[in-house]
């Protein structure tokens, strides 16, 4: 058993394989893992929408031992993080990091906002640092908007540029 | 060897079961994608360079870094399990393995590939170390892993 806890780091040399083999492949396996993360949130943010996410991701918050803040208004959700544990565990690894390790989490949130009618902001800030912060609008153009203030923002598998 | 010296990899906190869901998914898309080759290859790297401290211990003669890590994950993960050792053998014994069940709970199918996760990066941990690693799945979620000195 690969424990739970060890997971990232699997995940690292996965990410590893995979981006030798191309962007595309890498980008197919984001939308793989997408569809299966499908099978626990879509009914929820479908449901209850940005109070559906914010009930998410304050159970992974707590599960997966996140410093991260959580701020809901009418139109947005935003997710501070201030460290995260997946890329915290990968840069304290016997394995070299893979470079591009945070741009999985836009990879398979994107397509799921996109299918349900959100507008994700992702703003990954810098890949070598466990901060990032992510905005969820249900307007696109204030999500457009916001997309000018950010630093590194993030790309996902059918993400519509405008 | 101390008892007290954290291991490498010491988590504390919370667990997050779901991530062996995730681990099923990547078997089945790698093995679809690539074969099984592949998979053993990522899992080789994972036991030789995500686990080179435990691998560096078994490489110096020390097999009692593994099994404390076996120890505390298991008990982590509040498996169902055993640790037998004589002159010959240290044997662990997964009588309830909490990554498959979780997997079984959450995933369409567990991957029959599922635990290659085990057999491989044991194989690979052992390489070249004075000690082999052997997995035997004895049913579904359960299996003897057994480190013996090799002759």
């Amino acid at each position: 058993m690969i424990p739970s806890d060890h997971f990232p780091r699997f995940y690292n040399e996965v990410f590893k394989f995979l981006e030798r083999q191309g962007e595309d492949v890498l980008k197919d396996y984001w939308l793989e893992i997408s569809k299966n993360q499908e099978r626990h949130v879509l009914d929820l943010f479908g449901e209850k929408g940005l109070e559906g996410m914010e009930e998410y991701w304050t159970h992974i918050r707590d599960e997966e031992n996140c410093d991260l803040d959580l701020r809901r208004d009418e139109g947005m959700l935003e997710l501070r993080m201030h460290k995260c544990p997946s890329l915290s565990k990968v840069l304290d690894n016997d394995a070299a990091p893979m470079g591009r390790y945070c741009d999985h989490c836009a990879g398979w949130i994107g397509p799921i906002m996109d299918k349900l009618g959100y507008h994700l902001v992702y703003d990954v800030v810098d890949r070598t640092k466990p901060q990032c912060v992510m905005r969820v609008f249900t307007d696109e153009r204030r999500a457009r908007a916001a997309e000018k203030y950010t630093k590194l923002l993030m790309d996902w598998p059918g993400k519509k540029t405008t | 060897m101390s008892e007290d010296k954290p291991l490498r990899y010491q988590e504390t906190g919370n667990i997050h079961l779901d991530f062996h869901g995730a681990v099923n998914t990547t078997i089945d898309f790698v093995v679809e994608r690539f074969g099984l080759e592949v998979l053993d290859e990522i899992f080789e790297r994972v036991g030789k360079d995500v686990y080179a401290d435990i691998r560096a211990h078994l490489m110096a003669g020390n097999a009692e870094e593994l099994v404390r890590h076996w120890r505390y994950f298991f008990e982590r993960e509040r498996a169902d399990f055993g640790i037998e050792a004589n002159d010959e053998e240290i044997v662990l014994i997964v009588h309830r393995c909490p990554a498959y069940q979780h997997a079984k709970k959450i995933a369409p199918k567990v991957s029959a590939h599922f635990c290659d996760q085990t057999i491989k990066v044991n194989q690979a941990m052992a390489e070249g170390t004075p000690f082999a690693i052997d997995t035997e799945i004895t049913g579904e979620g359960s299996c003897r892993q057994v480190i013996r000195k090799r002759r």
